[in-house]
């Protein structure tokens, strides 16, 4: 095992209904007030839950630089990152990455925008407005504002996002890849979430009463919080404060339900223990517990099981406690708000209540009762666990904790054990990819439907696009013959499924909210795709989803490189997959010189180590993986010379990727541009690397590059043939 | 409303609003139990049915232990619909 360095925080934002700031917000934490009420946003009528958590006097358009159209997400995230960034006294222009996690976006002004167009007429106009805020957006507009970010990712495993993007960054400060990271996550309130969890009848009509025996569900949220975290040398070398360490982390999925967790708590548990052996620590380390304590009955029944699977008898010696009776459950934001609390905790040696806990279910547990409570706390754990068995737990430790050693994977070389492909000749696997570069002649058949290719008891509900996605990934597996336990996920998408989350709106708006689809309800968060899968195919290593619109599937195979560095996975499926979407098409159909198809591509990815211990021969090595932003020049000059054999493939047009390419070493290397055999969708760039693979795996080429780009990123992608070693 | 008909639209109900594919009316029994072994469903579909019940018959079903009456069987959905609307 090879040594790593510690993980400091040294700034901190927070944005919730208990006020802008983080100190402002923990004192109110820790005295217990509630920070719930009726909600202004939007119209509740009929509906079980009437209250939320909101972010009073958030003034959008005062935050927004330039007279920028933000959405009110966009805003909460930004306040919360420059919050945090002052605190750590960074000096401004250095370089910064930013990871954020998100459900929903900008999905309150989508909502607005709806609310003016009639049911069943919308223009390309209307469209247009509909696309303005999807998920990746806020992720652009703070590293705009932000000024200096090279490296950004925006994820989305449902109710554990904030949590897995303060994992993400760690894995980039132990790899290299940014120096200084911000991350966190963010969620505004909308109709979306507060009808879809009513509708579930997962709200309770009062605030929510943590791990209270009369709890009745829970009450939602808005709000942001970031952390900055840098390794312990840099933060010591430039004087910063350290609040805490992050000292541990795990992400990991059950496989159960799309809704409901697993009830037992042993795949919670182990997420639990993981973090915390990842930390260097045992249980016996662990003072305090910020639970993920939603108030529903199954959450707070499950993770009451995982805590007494990890504390045994010791239980009743840890603190424990659920913000979300104070701060409602903000979703996406609350992995990350409740890591913010349990740093300040552990730098201000208090913890704060769970509020409204009259009659606590169990009486094994230590619940914080009293408000401002003082307490020795070393190390304490915050937990998240979100729809679709999305598990994320980190490990924060005291700034005076003693330095010990701590261990990490040993770097191995990533590589490609399976591939696949789905477009105009339908599911191919391995090899057969390549087809595309060989003979671009159209085929005589369609290609079958792609829900035609899943069991439909499984698949019930599932949208097209992760129908494709599923499907393609399911053959990849396949391919890498490999079972599918600890195996993580990580899909792109640019949108969603638009189309279906307008009809779903649009019945809200003009039949009311009680309307709401609770079975719709869950296959229209960013998340669905990769909760989809991670259920049909039985994976429990990490699963999400990730945002970038057109290079979403090459942000996939970015996330999935960090998540195997993190040793969190034995091997990730990544990729992505797009389906014909009426709103999506009317809007790009016509910027685009192409004609609109759909499509996915996934590999999976290992350690190379890993591969060769299964007696698996990689398809392709994953040589060079580079995210460029801003002006691609330098490194476009730097990208050392072809093979003798060698290719390029590219999502983008052929003009395009020449032009980009023109002063690299790669200018005279064949090139092949799949918009003009397969169409374009925001998924070709996986699909190029599905193919890119194969072809390296046929023993055509040497190498293949694979290019795709963004108006703001470049992706370019080295696959190198495998050759045993002698 | 004749009761076959009204069985036969709460059929196409549950087909369309549970998304069970590859299924048809034939395939749906109208006094065998729709939760548990039956068709597969769960708690996310008896609730996607009570709204598209409300929805589709203008009948609201109550939550929780009595609704698990009411989706015994097709039968039985047919009995609480007539039975509310004629009281």
């Amino acid at each position: 095992m090879a040594r790593r360095e510690r993980i400091a925080v040294t700034g901190l934002g927070l944005v919730c209904s208990l006020g802008f700031g983080r100190e402002a917000s923990f004192a109110r934490l820790c005295t217990g007030e509630r920070g719930i009420g009726a909600v202004s946003l939007f119209d509740t009528g009929g509906l079980k839950s009437q209250i939320a958590a909101e972010v009073k006097g958030l003034d959008v358009p005062a935050i927004a630089p330039h007279g920028e159209d933000w959405s009110r997400s966009d805003a909460l995230a930004f306040v919360a990152a420059r919050e945090a960034l002052s605190q750590s006294r960074r000096v401004p222009g250095a370089a910064l990455g930013l990871a954020l996690g998100g459900t929903t976006g900008g999905m309150y002004e989508t909502e607005r925008a709806l609310e003016k167009i009639a049911p069943g007429s919308i223009s390309p106009q209307d469209a247009r407005r509909l696309l303005d805020f999807p998920l990746a957006v806020s992720v652009e507009r703070v590293a705009r504002a932000l000024g200096s970010v090279t490296q950004s990712a925006t994820v989305c495993s449902a109710c554990s996002s904030g949590a897995v993007a303060i994992a993400l960054a760690a894995s980039w400060l132990l790899a290299g890849r940014a120096p200084c990271v911000v991350a966190g996550g963010v969620d505004g309130l909308c109709q979306l979430t507060f009808t879809g969890f009513n509708a579930l009848g997962a709200v309770d009509p009062a605030p929510c009463r943590p791990f209270d025996a009369s709890r009745a569900g829970l009450t939602l949220g808005e709000g942001a919080g970031c952390l900055v975290l840098e390794l312990e040398s840099s933060a010591l070398a430039r004087g910063a404060p350290i609040i805490a360490f992050l000292s541990g982390w795990a992400v990991a999925s059950e496989a159960h339900h799309i809704t409901h967790p697993e009830p037992s708590g042993a795949r919670a548990a182990q997420v639990l223990l993981d973090a915390i052996r990842v930390a260097g620590l045992e249980p016996r380390d662990i003072d305090y517990v910020n639970a993920h304590g939603t108030g529903t009955l199954q959450n707070d029944a499950m993770e009451s099981k995982a805590l007494e699977r990890v504390f045994g008898a010791d239980l009743g010696r840890v603190w424990l406690s659920s913000s979300k009776a104070q701060l409602g459950h903000t979703l996406g934001a609350a992995g990350a708000i409740e890591a913010a609390i349990t740093a300040l905790s552990l730098n201000q040696q208090v913890v704060p209540p769970t509020a409204g806990l009259e009659q606590p279910e169990l009486t094994t547990l230590r619940h914080v009762r009293s408000a401002n409570q003082r307490a020795e706390l070393r190390a304490a754990l915050s937990s998240s666990f979100g729809f679709g068995g999305a598990c994320a737990v980190l490990a924060f430790e005291a700034p005076t904790a003693e330095p010990r050693e701590l261990e990490q994977r040993p770097r191995s070389s990533i590589v490609i054990s399976g591939v696949a492909s789905f477009g105009v000749r339908g599911l191919l696997g391995g090899v057969d990819s390549a087809s595309y570069l060989v003979d671009a002649a159209a085929p005589s058949e369609p290609p079958p439907e792609p829900l035609s290719l899943l069991d439909p008891d499984r698949s019930r509900r599932f949208g097209r696009a992760s129908a494709l996605v599923v499907a393609s990934a399911e053959r990849a597996l396949r391919d890498a013959e490999l079972g599918s336990a600890g195996v993580g996920f990580v899909v792109g998408s640019a949108f969603g499924d638009v189309d279906r989350s307008v009809r779903f709106l649009q019945k809200v708006l003009s039949q009311g909210p009680k309307f709401a689809s609770p079975a719709e309800f869950p296959q229209l968060i960013a998340s669905t795709g990769s909760g989809n899968a991670s259920i049909y195919l039985g994976l429990t290593g990490p699963c999400l989803s990730v945002s970038e619109f057109a290079t979403s599937g090459q942000s996939a195979v970015s996330v999935a490189v960090s998540l195997l560095e993190l040793g969190l996975a034995k091997a990730v499926l990544a990729g992505s997959g797009e389906a014909h979407d009426a709103i999506v098409d009317a809007v790009l159909g016509d910027a685009q010189r192409v004609p609109r198809t759909e499509g996915a591509g996934f590999v999976v990815l290992e350690a190379l180590s890993d591969a060769r211990r299964r007696g698996r021969t990689p398809l392709a090595v994953l040589s060079e993986h580079l995210a460029l932003r801003g002006d691609p020049a330098p490194a476009l000059l730097s990208l050392s010379a072809p093979p003798a054999s060698a290719c390029v493939v590219t999502s983008a047009l052929p003009s395009a990727a020449a032009g980009a390419l023109a002063r690299s070493a790669w200018r005279e290397v064949p090139l092949h541009a799949l918009p003009s055999v397969l169409g374009y969708h925001e998924a070709l760039g996986a699909v190029a690397l599905s193919v890119a693979a194969s072809e390296v795996a046929s023993g055509r080429v040497e190498q293949a590059l694979v290019v795709t780009a963004d108006v703001d990123t470049l992706y370019l992608t080295r696959l190198a043939r495998y050759t045993e070693p002698a | 409303m004749d009761q076959s008909e009204l069985k036969s639209q709460i059929k196409r109900a549950l087909l369309e609003e549970l998304d069970l594919r590859g299924r048809s009316e034939a395939d749906i029994d109208d006094a065998a139990p729709l939760f548990g072994a039956g068709l597969g469903l769960d708690s996310l579909d008896a609730l996607q049915l009570a709204m598209a019940i409300e929805e589709r018959f203008g009948v609201s079903v109550p939550e929780g232990e009595a609704s698990r009456a009411i989706f015994a069987s097709v039968n039985a959905i047919a009995e609480h619909i007539t039975r509310t609307k004629a009281g």
